[in-house]
């Protein structure tokens, strides 16, 4: 299944990102359609992370832009303009991020209630809804401190969902967890993708990115090395990086 | 070696309670007055202009890496002097003043440790899922960030309370400076003691009030 003739989500031009001395991205470009699985891989240290991150402006790059649905986001003056935009771009952290003074309920809640102003019965029925959809209706009223790390992934994932984002950023999001917890959170990410939630995943899980992905993207020092679908990247890659690279992370 | 210390307490203990109450005071004073412009010198220095942040951290490097008797004698003769515009100070408010400043350096530090101890990837969840900066301050970093602050300015509270002896120096009326006053009447060693343990009480109750404080907010802990 690819998407790739539908709508453009994001479109990435020319970007270019670096910290201190050390240039991270140089010159990444591609677009994201609507509806697309699309998954970064590549050597740590490559760039995939903070070319996620620079998706919702976590990391402002020095050059080039970001468009999201159509409107230039590296380009917004006004900070109020850019919490609306990031609230359209839901993102998933490898340590979960989840807000370790609220319940799991409230972790939910608090930012649609101030920043959507969803009142707070509303709110908490939306949450209740999410979370009974991710298997963890029962932690309503739990804090943090008392839940897994599958939970808590799961937790943050529908944090996320609960302010309706047309796209959902995923950076390791079962990087951080015990081995017997990584599948209950590739369930729920695979569930959003195939409900046909944009998702842009950046993952060592090799299993996880053929099964799911429209199409690959091989980042490898700071550019676009290959892409292509899964097959193709598998199967029939072109460089020999991505070879070597495949040759070492397949056992 | 005259009478013993109970005898001395007996007879004189309106003097030292009337120090202690005069030393509690100076350090609430200080601290209370202090915290409030520590904290605003602590996001002072969380500032991300680096001049701004500078000049923080420099007033605060200051301070704290200088003698608070020092600045106490600077506070108390060369400020009246330099500047005619705060010649309206009595001395005791210029005391006080030197000992609200020295508090609000460790409690500028107190904040900014406090707020920076606070995991980034907090800010970075709810900045990412479109809160404002100000609501992730209040509603996300700042409270979180209080488990660690609280009990600190407790503890600054608990030192400020010792470090008040230095006013006795000034003639300000506080726990230290009762020695000073029964002197006169040939008592030289007991009101040490007798000093010596009711710091000694103050800080020890202070202290346990605090772990107290502690526990209940650790019981409240949710991690």
């Amino acid at each position: 299944m690819t998407n790739t003739d539908s709508e453009v989500l994001i479109k990435v031009v020319d970007l270019h990102k670096s910290f201190g001395d050390l240039d991270v991205l140089k010159g990444v470009n591609t677009e994201i359609h609507k509806g697309e699985v699309v998954s970064l891989m590549g050597p740590s240290g490559g760039g995939k992370s903070t070319f996620l991150r620079c998706l919702n402006l976590l990391e402002k790059p020095e050059k080039g832009s970001v468009f999201f649905e159509g409107e230039d986001i590296t380009k917004i003056k006004k900070q109020k303009d850019l919490d609306k935009i990031r609230q359209k771009i839901g993102m998933v952290f490898q340590q979960f991020n989840v807000f370790p003074h609220l319940t799991a309920l409230e972790n939910i809640t608090i930012t649609m209630t101030l920043e959507k102003k969803i009142p707070q019965a509303e709110a908490d029925k939306i949450a209740m809804d999410l979370l009974e959809k991710v298997g963890i209706p029962d932690k309503a009223g739990e804090y943090p401190g008392k839940l897994s790390g599958g939970q808590k992934q799961r937790l943050a994932i529908v944090r996320a969902m609960a302010m309706e984002p047309d796209v959902m950023l995923f950076d390791e999001p079962t990087s951080a967890l015990d081995p017997e917890m990584v599948k209950e959170v590739l369930t729920v990410i695979k569930q959003l993708a195939d409900s046909g939630m944009t998702c842009v995943i950046v993952t060592h899980e090799m299993g996880f990115i053929k099964e799911v992905s429209d199409r690959i993207l091989f980042i490898d020092e700071g550019i676009i090395l290959e892409q292509g679908t899964p097959d193709e990247i598998f199967n029939n890659p072109k460089s020999d990086r991505v070879k070597d690279f495949l040759g070492k992370v397949l056992y | 070696m005259g009478p013993g210390i109970i005898d001395v307490f007996k007879e004189y203990y309106p003097i030292f309670l009337k120090g202690a109450v005069g030393t509690l005071k100076f350090a609430a004073i200080a601290v209370g007055l202090g915290s409030i412009l520590g904290t605003l010198i602590g996001f002072i220095h969380l500032s991300k202009n680096k001049v701004v942040s500078g000049a923080a951290g420099l007033y605060s490097t200051i301070i704290r890496g200088t003698p608070l008797l020092v600045q106490m004698y600077i506070a108390y003769y060369f400020i009246p002097m330099a500047i005619p515009a705060l010649s309206f100070l009595s001395k005791e408010q210029c005391v006080m003043m030197s000992l609200i400043l020295n508090s609000s350096a460790y409690v500028s530090e107190i904040i900014r440790g406090g707020i920076a101890s606070v995991d980034i990837g907090q800010t970075e969840a709810a900045r990412s899922l479109g809160m404002s900066a100000g609501h992730t301050m209040t509603r996300i970093v700042l409270p979180q960030a209080l488990k660690a602050i609280l009990p600190s300015l407790g503890n600054e509270y608990v030192s400020m309370i010792k470090e008040t002896s230095l006013a006795g120096s000034f003639a300000m009326y506080e726990l230290t400076f009762t020695k000073t006053l029964l002197a006169n009447k040939y008592l030289i060693w007991q009101p040490l003691f007798i000093i010596a343990a009711i710091y000694l009480v103050m800080t020890v109750v202070l202290s346990g009030l605090i772990r107290i404080f502690e526990r209940r907010l650790s019981a409240g802990d949710k991690h």
